[in-house]
């Protein structure tokens, strides 16, 4: 097992090397393909002159990056074929929309498959996929669907923030003998941070406090924990900011030790409401530590409804960090806020 | 070879043709030089080169017929009838948009011409045109449903799905196949291992139309919307044809095997060549056709620039 020589290390480098979030995605793809021969790369334009927005740009191996046609669906049951064959997949899709046409294989045979069989075999395939959004993108083109995904048993869900968690949590994803769908943000490619320059990993289901506080615990992935970073540090808020990292498996622990110490939680999450990651966050808090609430647990995430194309909609439609900040502060004064921030839009 | 081409075409018609297919290629241009300036805020897949498929296809369905569409959207909505200010005042992000400023360039709707929404996953609304045409046939109503879609869409397994019911069922739809030969930098033979037409055959009678020639498409689309309207059943239409631009955005093709001649294969001049030579239309119409439009373009422009945006109040809390 050429994986599991490589020890868990999530401390996060100082000074090592800066890397953009794609790059560091596209290091960790190449690395891990050049260290196991059975890693390969498939996907719809996985193979043009793009290379995925960057991130498969330039791979030493270019005899094991496959590009297929507009067939998510079968593919994903190529993919899956491939892996219960002896092949470490890695299916990559350039939106999360597209995520929807494979349904079918997605749910139904790669989540299940172990457990159909009790473990007889194993399904060691990365589901890559890119969230999108913004520049009229629309309701087919920008959503994530992440809370959509965690609800089915069999799928581990990943959601890096930063450069150093996409590579190491890759290799996790890589390392894993069950399926992972590894979710990117679009909207991340470009930022930069330390990263090692050696395969490392990070284990799923640990969370990382990006900022510290004492009054109110936000837990937010993805874009939205970068935003709520940027929110903290620019507003100077009392908050300790946890991003989970991995939405399955969930670092429970380290949300409700957070939540006994601050008394308030308010979850952060880009995706749709009902039913949601925010939901689910809450509910676990408050069924583990209720008593240490001193207000209900609060949630804000996309309005109940498909994304507008128009910019001034689509700049009301998603958060900014100044508007978090001023959710935080309303929070943190004993106010409350709506779910959804455009709530009004969904109802009409 | 096409200047040689008989045909029966009456003038009315070809003059159907040629301004619909300039509306589409001056629109399409007028975006184009538009698009860096970052007023319209959306995606937007051009279809200059491509228009006779358009024009050809849709001087043959009346409002009552269902389009429906993927993401290369304007050419097909334009000749289906949607008016052109509301096509730019939704590329402007504006509430007098077709679809009220929620759908930008790839999501077009205009109920009224018979254009019930399209959709921006390559594939999904293949069924749907052949879902309208089990409408109209489960209640007896007078239209036809029609699927357009490109050829990498033939790689989805609702292209078989679909054409399979379809002929199950002899639904009155319409299949056509708008063949740029290219899924973005993706070249046809590198997506698609089987012959369109020859896959389409095992399931409904097929044309095969030279998709950027607008008589060839005219012709072979009346001929097979006449079968389906007669009840013989679903046909399929495919058109090859040339994208003259890149996949999506203002910029011409730079894929270096593209194999276009602006030229040869441009369907407004062989139309233009046609009509001059059979004595159906002269020159100076030409010219005075192209600045109608160009007037037409400028004041859809005014319109969408002075319509309002969406107000954000809605968005607010
Ligand atoms: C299910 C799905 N997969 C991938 C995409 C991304 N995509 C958008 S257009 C396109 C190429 C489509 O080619 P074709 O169907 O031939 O139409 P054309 O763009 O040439 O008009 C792709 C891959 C998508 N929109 N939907």
């Amino acid at each position: 097992m050429p994986w599991s020589k490589f020890d868990s290390n999530h401390e996060a480098p100082k000074g090592d090397r800066t890397l953009t979030y794609c790059q560091a995605i596209r290091e960790a793809i190449d690395q891990a393909m050049c260290h196991d021969p059975r890693v390969f790369c498939i996907g719809l334009d996985a193979d043009d002159k793009f290379g995925v927005f960057g991130s498969m740009s330039d791979l030493t191996h270019r005899e094991r990056v496959i590009g297929t046609p507009i067939s998510e669906n079968a593919m994903t049951g190529v993919a899956l074929g491939a892996a219960l064959s002896g092949l470490r997949p890695v299916h990559v899709h350039l939106r999360n929309d597209f995520l929807l046409v494979a349904m079918d294989q997605i749910v139904n045979y790669v989540a299940k498959w172990e457990d159909m069989f009790d473990r007889q075999v194993r399904v060691p395939l990365v589901i890559r996929s890119i969230i999108g959004r913004g520049w009229g993108c629309g309701a087919q083109h920008s959503q994530s669907l992440h809370g959509l995904f965690a609800q089915i048993p069999g799928l581990k869900v990943v959601m890096p923030s930063t450069p150093y968690d996409a590579k190491g949590l890759f290799f996790e994803a890589v390392k894993d003998d069950s399926p992972v769908l590894f979710l990117e943000h679009r909207w991340l490619y470009k930022n930069t941070g330390d990263v090692p320059t050696g395969i490392y990993t990070l284990p799923f289901g640990k969370a990382n406090r990006l900022h510290e506080g004492g009054s109110l615990t936000v837990v937010a992935p993805s874009l939205a924990a970068m935003h709520c970073l940027v929110a903290c540090e620019q507003h100077g808020l009392d908050v300790d900011l946890i991003d989970p990292r991995t939405i399955k498996p969930l670092d429970l622990p380290t949300i409700v030790a957070s939540v006994q110490k601050t008394r308030r939680l308010l979850v952060v999450d880009y995706d749709f409401p009902f039913g949601g990651f925010g939901a689910e966050v809450c509910a676990r808090v408050t069924e583990a530590a209720f008593a240490h609430l001193d207000a209900p647990p609060q949630r804000i995430s996309f309005p109940d409804r498909g994304m507008p194309a128009s910019g001034p909609l689509e700049r009301a439609y998603y958060q900014t960090p100044d508007r978090l900040a001023a959710a935080m502060r309303t929070i943190l004064e004993g106010g409350c806020v709506p779910v959804g921030a455009a709530n009004e839009l969904s109802t009409r | 070879m096409n200047m040689e081409r008989t045909s029966t075409i009456k003038r009315d018609d070809g003059l159907w043709l040629l301004e619909r297919m300039r509306l589409v290629r001056q629109t399409s241009q007028r975006i184009a030089k538009l698009y860096p300036t970052n007023v319209m805020e959306t995606p937007v897949h051009l279809c200059i080169g491509q228009e006779a498929v358009a024009a050809g296809v849709c001087r043959h369905l009346g409002a009552v017929d269902k389009l429906f569409l993927g993401h290369r959207t304007h050419g097909p909505a334009l000749c289906k009838g949607l008016p052109l200010e509301k096509l730019m005042a939704e590329l402007y992000g504006r509430t007098t948009g077709c679809s009220h400023a929620f759908g930008g360039s790839m999501h077009l709707i205009d109920v009224e011409h018979g254009l019930p929404g399209s959709s921006a996953i390559v594939g999904g609304s293949i069924a749907l045109g052949t879902g309208a045409a089990l409408a109209a046939q489960m209640t007896g109503q007078p239209f036809v449903g029609v699927s357009w879609f490109g050829d990498a869409a033939t790689n989805a397994g609702v292209f078989y799905e679909s054409m399979n019911f379809a002929a199950l069922r002899r639904l009155p739809v319409l299949f056509v196949c708008e063949d740029n030969g290219w899924s973005n930098v993706m070249p046809k033979s590198a997506h698609s291992a089987h012959d369109i037409t020859s896959v389409a055959a095992q399931f409904m009678p097929t044309s095969c139309a030279d998709g950027t020639d607008v008589l060839s498409v005219y012709d072979l689309a009346g001929a097979a919307l006449r079968s389906i309207r007669a009840g013989e059943g679903p046909r399929f239409l495919h058109c090859k044809t040339k994208r003259w631009m890149k996949h999506q955005g203002p910029d011409a093709c730079d894929l270096p095997d593209n194999g276009i001649d602006r030229e040869r294969d441009c369907p407004i001049r062989k139309l233009e060549a046609f009509l001059a030579k059979a004595g159906l239309a002269q020159a100076n119409e030409f010219s005075a056709l192209e600045a109608r439009i160009e007037k037409q373009i400028d004041a859809a422009i005014r319109f969408a620039e002075t319509s309002p945006f969406p107000s954000t109040d809605l968005l607010e809390v």
